[in-house]
């Protein structure tokens, strides 16, 4: 499929672009060792006063952490900074080089950038999740295996489309930057069981900012608590999303076109 | 004519950075993390002049010359690497109170003001950063606020003030102190012709009234002729023409250019001046300033001309004349 | 030398520097009140962090009985929703934007003025925080409404609350300002930063009451600055100190402010150094 092919394209150039900066990795290496080391600092903290938490023993909420920082850096690699540079071309006029080109312009402005370095992220949080799974009592299926992959891969397009929807928003509110800043802040819910957290804020953290559902739900595949009906419901979910997003997409072009200078 | 000691004074001024070296390369890039290759740079060679009270002096050169180097090592910014300069008696570079309080460094484009609010705010901290006795503050603000004609412009958040504008302003709260001194780094750069012309005459006129000596950088030559009388002319950081801006340009500017546009550009043209530069139908002379018009009108009258333009020797051409001629 | 020339007689210095300090507290206001929206957004991302932790061990406290450590969940409300305000009472110039203010060339302007550069942030940042204790009051009556808290101050302990948050913003410029003098010889202290923020966080009662920590921590933190920048005014206000601790607390903001002027003065005249010999 052409779409594949022109996001390989990007890709490749991205990351040979990045890779010039070898300090960056370095410095990437440094801050996800104190992401990781503060994130274990508070799950020992935490296991220190209590055995379980909503439920969930500490190997299974390190599984849990390893999830939430190996879908952060997956954010972070690739959908955060083109989600900044859509934002930045929109605010500065400068889009319309991307939609100029032949190819899809949702696709385009999705796969332009990569910063490659931030895989160290991801790959920390993968550590992170074997040492998580080691502890945790009785083994994961191939099903299990099969169902986290795949609730992983809902929870990328959900918070995919959380971000894109939220970008469109530039076409019409300029300054939605101040919006995004808010996500990291909130990410942070996902370092959590949903269960600990109250009606309201649980049912936010799940349907508004898709953080639950994209965390937790692969972590519950992993710990043998997930349920047929929540993967369905998070696919349903997603799928939902997804057209939303792209109808969103289509509506906010046409609104830039119109009103372009 | 005053005894006085001389307000600047600069002997053998240098300044040499360490610019590290990196070639291109995997390799290269390796063994630069282990070892520093460092390369010196003279931007400033032991220069020397002296500068009397109320002079207006230009310096000239090129970009990268070491004009700016030069000013910041006057002001305080920078410390010499050699030599010594005093500025009203003190060292700069200890940047003494005293100091601060007698001089100015205006830098072209740079922003000192508080950008979300009217400049008569960024005004008021100056005068209490400078500790101007409120009469003072507001008979210097008024004078240089109808002088730079800013009235209406200061009322108004500086963020919406065009580039032009917002020097006005910058220059209006450098000067509420009334220094004795005045370092204009490119004060007119990438400003248009109307202003730069407002702000060479307030220059002159702030000069005037208040005795203040000004130093000034500037690679438009327009800035240095309105301005000054004496310039100095500075290449690779070397001291090239210290002297009257008027026997400047007769030595080493002597030329004019003319550019003819031809109906026969392959006509032979060495009767008439130097051939400098010649593509197809377009011919640039170099001939001798007294001869200009001469040779002009006879082009002019001898050939098919289609276009004709005059022009001053560019002043890198000068320079490059001034640097050549004292080797 | 005419008359004319002639420097203009100075005002008295302290008069001088009050002058300033109310001139900028002012224009900081009225410079801030035009971002109060972005403002809004950011303190309402921040609450994400203690509405966070607040959660947590309000579930485990709710398990073992209504409370750890002899903390309850009325309790924990009540630190987490102080530490809201607190956190935004020491926001300082941060040591990453240190960068900024050479790169951007404002450097070399404010050593040409005859002012020692901390004045500028400590007056810019400190007029700052009267429009941000505006705003935070209805994020604070809403957390109250939704978490409610356990706190019945006494009036020395809001007297000394509402003076602990003024020291916690010393000692905390204090200490950024020497961080960020690295700015000075690397474009890469991004990571030092992060460090740095990384073992405040742990050490200061920024991520638990330090009570919650094992003993050997909170020995450790008893002789760093980071308590008095964060815990420490949380604490004064809602844990019950004694006359003396409060007061013993405030002595220690002092010196720390002290301790951490010093090491800036010396960080400060190498990095000029530093500066004056390789330029901007």
């Amino acid at each position: 499929m052409n779409t594949l092919r022109v996001g390989w394209l990007y890709f490749r150039i991205g990351v040979l672009n990045e890779l010039q900066y070898r300090v960056n990795f370095f410095v990437q290496l440094l801050q996800a060792l104190i992401q990781v080391g503060t994130g274990l600092v508070m799950l020992s903290l935490v296991y220190s006063h209590t055995t379980e938490l909503n439920g969930w023993q500490e190997s299974e909420l390190l599984t849990l952490l390893g999830v939430q920082i190996l879908l952060g850096g997956f954010i972070h690699t690739f959908i955060q900074p083109n989600m900044e540079l859509l934002m930045q071309d929109v605010q500065q006029g400068t889009l319309d080089y991307a939609l100029t080109k032949p190819e899809d312009s949702q696709v385009l402005v999705s796969v332009r950038q990569v910063r490659i370095w931030q895989v160290v992220e991801v790959i920390s949080g993968v550590i992170l999740l074997f040492i998580g799974l080691s502890g945790v009592q009785g083994s994961i299926g191939p099903l299990d295996a099969l169902a986290f992959v795949f609730a992983l891969g809902i929870g990328a397009v959900l918070v995919y489309c959380f971000w894109l929807i939220l970008t469109t928003g530039a076409f019409w509110v300029v300054r939605m930057e101040h919006v995004l800043e808010l996500f990291e802040g909130i990410y942070q819910t996902g370092r959590w069981p949903v269960g600990v957290y109250p009606g309201w804020l649980r049912y936010s953290v799940t349907f508004l900012v898709p953080v639950a559902f994209a965390v937790t739900v692969p972590a519950e595949a992993l710990t043998s608590r997930l349920h047929w009906p929540t993967l369905l419901l998070a696919l349903g979910f997603a799928a939902l999303l997804f057209a939303f997003t792209r109808w969103f997409w289509r509506f906010g072009l046409r609104h830039y076109s119109g009103a372009s200078a | 004519m005053s005894e006085q000691s001389p307000i600047v004074h600069v002997r053998e001024l240098t300044k040499i950075f360490k610019v590290p070296e990196r070639e291109p390369g995997l390799r290269a890039a390796a063994k630069s993390l282990v070892r520093r290759k460092t390369r010196d740079v003279r931007a400033v060679d032991a220069i020397s002049f002296d500068i009397g009270s109320g002079e207006v002096v230009g310096f000239l050169g090129p970009n990268g010359a070491g004009k700016t180097t030069t000013l910041k090592m006057l002001s305080g910014l920078l410390y010499p690497t050699g030599g010594e300069a005093h500025v009203l008696g003190h060292v700069p570079s200890r940047r003494e109170r005293e100091y601060l309080r007698r001089m100015t460094m205006v830098m072209g484009n740079r922003n000192q003001l508080q950008w979300d609010l009217p400049a008569l705010d960024s005004f008021e901290l100056n005068r209490a950063i400078y500790r101007l006795r409120r009469d003072d503050y507001l008979a210097m603000r008024d004078e240089l606020i109808d002088l730079l004609d800013v009235g209406d412009l200061v009322r108004k958040p500086v963020r919406n003030l065009s580039l032009g504008e917002r020097m006005k302003v910058e220059i209006v709260g450098s000067l509420l102190h009334r220094p004795q001194v005045l370092f204009l780094d490119e004060p007119t750069i990438g400003l248009d012709v109307t202003m730069q012309k407002r702000i060479r005459s307030f220059v002159a006129e702030y000069n005037r009234r208040h005795g203040a000596t000004v130093l000034l950088t500037s690679h438009y030559m327009a800035d240095v002729e309105a301005l000054c009388k004496r310039v100095i002319v500075i290449h690779h950081g070397r001291l090239l023409f210290d002297g009257a801006l008027a026997s400047l340009a007769d030595e080493f500017a002597a030329y004019k250019t003319i550019g003819v546009v031809l109906e026969n550009g392959a006509a032979p043209l060495d009767a008439y001046g130097e051939v400098i530069h010649r593509d197809g139908d377009r011919v640039t002379l170099r001939v001798p300033k007294v001869e200009t018009s001469r040779v002009a009108a006879r082009l002019l009258s001898e050939l098919q001309v289609l276009d004709l333009t005059i022009e001053e020797p560019p002043i890198e051409d000068v320079i490059e004349l001034v640097f050549a001629q004292s080797r | 030398m005419s008359a004319q020339t002639a420097p203009l007689t100075e005002e008295g210095r302290f008069r001088s520097l009050f002058d300033f300090y109310t001139t900028m507290v002012r224009t900081a206001i009225a410079a801030q009140l035009q971002y109060r929206v972005a403002q809004y957004f950011y303190m309402l991302g921040m609450i994400a962090e203690p509405v966070i932790y607040l959660v947590v061990w309000s579930t485990i406290a709710r398990q073992h009985g209504g409370a750890v450590n002899g903390i309850t969940a009325g309790q924990f409300a009540a630190y987490y929703i102080v530490w809201t305000l607190v956190r935004n009472m020491n926001i300082v110039f941060g040591a990453p934007f240190w960068e900024w203010r050479i790169r951007e060339g404002r450097l070399a302007g404010d050593l040409l003025r005859p002012l020692n550069i901390l004045h500028y942030d400590l007056a810019f940042f400190a007029g700052w925080k009267f429009v941000v204790v505006g705003l935070w009051i209805p994020i604070a009556i809403g957390l109250s409404a939704v978490f409610h808290p356990d706190l019945h101050p006494s009036a020395l302990e809001i007297v000394v609350f509402i003076v602990a948050i003024w020291g916690a913003y010393f000692v905390r410029t204090m200490f950024q300002a020497t961080i960020g003098m690295l700015n000075f010889w690397t474009t890469r202290g991004a990571a030092i930063f992060d460090l740095y923020m990384a073992t405040e966080m742990l050490l200061s009662g920024r991520l638990v009451p330090l009570r919650l920590m094992p003993g050997w921590v909170q020995t450790l933190a008893d002789f760093l600055p980071f308590k008095w920048t964060f815990g420490f005014p949380i604490e004064s206000l809602v844990a019950n100190m004694s006359t003396r601790s409060l007061l013993l607390g405030l002595g220690a903001q002092v010196m720390w402010t002290a301790i951490g002027y010093v090491l800036f003065r010396f960080a400060w005249r190498a990095a000029i150094k530093r500066f004056s010999a390789v330029g901007a």
